[in-house]
């Protein structure tokens, strides 16, 4: 009779004490499976919040990365609508936006407020990004945007200015000429950071060319691409496109931007880990109390199966294997139990609080996640088995005379 | 056969063993040396704590000596690594005890063939042979049937059948009939002089019944650790 034969016969004698353990690791494994799917769909969707806001791709002249600009859109791109028109030819572009980011002062006359300024294409800019999500009042920019700014809550307080009013724009011009326009107040803006609702304007980039009096220039232009495409394999092919038409520009990726996205998955990875572990010790301690439990009951009968010649390394082994056999019993009902709990939670429309850098909840989706399952079985079996050893070395070692003489 | 003339299975020679109470020693086992013939049926007999069970374990090398050395087929057990004294158990020896003991997740097959697995019998010999095993000792109908249901008496057929299952050269048993009704107890005992008659399968005895004394062909007295007399009747 094989060791696993013999454990789980011994499993199924002990049912109350094997039901507790198995118990134990089923939501063991059930809590890390479930923490697992969810950290799946909050990397998810942290990534497409990251992306809904800097695109899959960015677009810039050379000199522009890791530098930053001493005079307005000295790095800038000219050319912009026909370098946007050679991006957008790549089949794997579903949008091209520009953008001209600038400094100025916003004033009413009574009071001026330097601010932020992002310049971009409307209509593109509101389909393929969050922007008219964020809007708290009024609406945001249409058309070619005309002569219509959004500015963030914080700065329209600072103005005292409500949509409908407006507003003189000052800036400098790539030359260092200061000029000025009027925009009409459309919409206002909660981007959710204060210090950036504090500062925050954008509008049409027709308005802002003429502002900075450099039309065709932007500062970038930001790509988002197909459902599926190949990111590595399109920024090549963008770059070389960009390049052989004479513009000098790398092509960067969402990842390199957001460095935060980055810096949050592995706060996430960190405090999953965490997680698991307490999960692990809390595993290993009620499976070492129980092993050590069912050593010390079968005393007599390990004393027993020495004399009968069954040598210490069998007897460590039929206790580990019990283990095993614990562990793989409580993967498969933890399996199940995540698998319902995993699907009620989905149908219960619980929204989850948004990730950084999204601005909406999501409703909870907690993923299918193999690797979990995989991760969670490899810990579950590899905790038992440690919490398993040192009562089964106990049992492997202890005198047969002592054994056999055990009350 | 007589045991002057064939070579010892198993031989002690000036077996001590001392067990710790307390702050002081006290001593199970003082200088014993005994040897065991092919085809014995020898008693140890004395009274409580007169060693019966310490010597037995020390001769079936369940235990080590403080001091002196036993010899199984001319091999010093104190010799042995732990994984060699248990293949000599499980080869050489048999093992039937008071209380039993039989594994409680094992029909009366599996506990009968439990040893010729460890020896590496394959599964259809092992199950003949401990089907076989079973129906000498009067169990044909118990095969599949686990320990917790079987009377005492039964238990201890099951066990005697275990103990015989490699084959082995020497039996030991601590007390074997102390859990039994006389009727039963007689009946064991029977069962065991057959083996002993028709197998040549010695078997040592630890003992205080009486019953098993008169049935011994030899009687090794033990008093105090030591031992008092040694009669061949």
């Amino acid at each position: 009779m094989s060791a696993f034969a013999l454990a789980w016969r011994n499993l199924v004698r002990q049912k109350r004490r094997s039901f507790l353990m198995i118990a134990v690791v089923t939501f063991g494994f059930a809590a890390f499976a479930l923490a697992g799917g969810f950290i799946a769909q909050s990397f998810e969707g942290l990534k497409e919040g990251t992306i809904r806001s800097v695109g899959d791709l960015q677009i810039v002249d050379r000199r522009a990365v890791g530098k930053a600009e001493e005079a307005t859109l000295e790095y800038g791109l000219p050319d912009a609508r026909r370098a946007r028109a050679l991006a957008a030819a790549d089949p794997a572009v579903a949008a091209v936006l520009p953008r001209i980011e600038f400094v100025g002062l916003a004033t009413t006359g009574a009071k001026s407020v330097p601010f932020l300024g992002v310049g971009v294409d409307p209509v593109p800019e509101a389909t393929a990004t969050l922007a008219p999500e964020l809007i708290a009042s009024g609406k945001y920019l249409s058309g070619d945007g005309g002569d219509g700014v959004v500015l963030g809550t914080g700065l329209a307080a600072a103005l005292n200015v409500k949509p409908g009013d407006r507003v003189t724009l000052m800036s400098t011009t790539p030359d260092g000429s200061l000029n000025a326009l009027d925009g009409v107040v459309e919409g206002l803006v909660d981007v959710r950071i204060k210090e950036l609702n504090d500062r925050y304007l954008a509008a049409g980039i027709g308005l802002v060319s003429r502002l900075l009096q450099s039309p065709e220039t932007v500062s970038k232009l930001v790509v988002f691409l197909k459902k599926g495409a190949h990111e590595e394999k399109a920024a090549e092919r963008i770059g070389k496109a960009l390049v052989s038409g004479g513009y000098p520009i790398v092509v960067r990726r969402w990842r390199d931007l957001a460095t935060f996205y980055e810096q949050v998955k592995l706060l996430y990875i960190g405090i999953f880990g965490f997680v698991g572990a307490v999960l692990v010790v809390i595993v290993i301690l009620s499976a070492a109390i129980v092993m050590t439990m069912a050593v010390t009951e079968r005393t007599r009968e390990i004393g027993t199966l020495r004399a009968l010649g069954t040598r210490p390394s069998k007897v460590l082994r039929m206790f580990l294997a019990e283990g095993v056999a614990i562990a793989l019993a409580g993967c498969l009902a933890g399996t199940v139990l995540s698998l319902i709990v995993a699907a009620a939670l989905n149908a219960s429309g619980i929204i989850l609080p948004p990730p950084p850098g999204a601005t909406h909840g999501m409703p909870i989706n907690v993923k299918l996640y193999p690797l979990a399952y995989v991760a969670g079985i490899a810990a579950m079996v590899l905790t038992m088995t440690i919490a398993s050893y040192f009562p089964a070395r106990r049992a492997s070692r202890t005198s047969i005379v002592e054994a056999l003489t055990h009350v | 056969m007589s045991r002057d003339s064939a070579r010892p299975l198993v031989e002690a020679a000036g077996l001590s063993r001392s067990y710790r109470l307390g702050a002081g020693l006290v001593p199970a086992v003082r200088d014993v040396s005994l040897a065991i013939a092919p085809g014995e049926f020898v008693a140890l007999k004395g009274p409580s704590g007169s060693g019966k069970t310490t010597l037995l374990n020390l001769l079936g090398l369940l235990d080590r000596p403080d001091a002196g050395t036993v010899r199984v087929e001319g091999r010093d057990g104190e010799e042995l690594s732990e994984d060699e004294r248990s293949d000599l158990r499980r080869d050489r020896f048999g093992f039937v005890f008071q209380t039993f003991n039989l594994i409680p997740v094992l029909t009366a097959e599996e506990n009968v063939a439990y040893p010729m697995a460890l020896a590496g019998v394959e599964a259809s010999a092992r199950r003949a042979r401990a089907r076989e095993l079973l129906a000498s000792v009067g169990l044909a109908e118990k095969f599949g049937v686990r320990p917790d249901l079987l009377s005492g008496g039964q238990r201890q057929r099951v066990a005697i059948a275990r103990a015989l299952a490699n084959g082995p050269s020497v039996v030991f048993a601590d007390e074997p009939t102390a859990n039994l009704d006389s009727r039963t107890a007689e009946e064991i005992l029977d069962l065991m002089r057959e083996i002993n008659a028709k197998d040549h399968v010695a078997f040592l005895f630890a003992t205080h019944d009486p019953l098993v004394v008169s049935r011994a062909r030899r009687v090794v007295s033990l008093h105090d650790g030591a031992v008092e007399s040694d009669v061949t009747a």
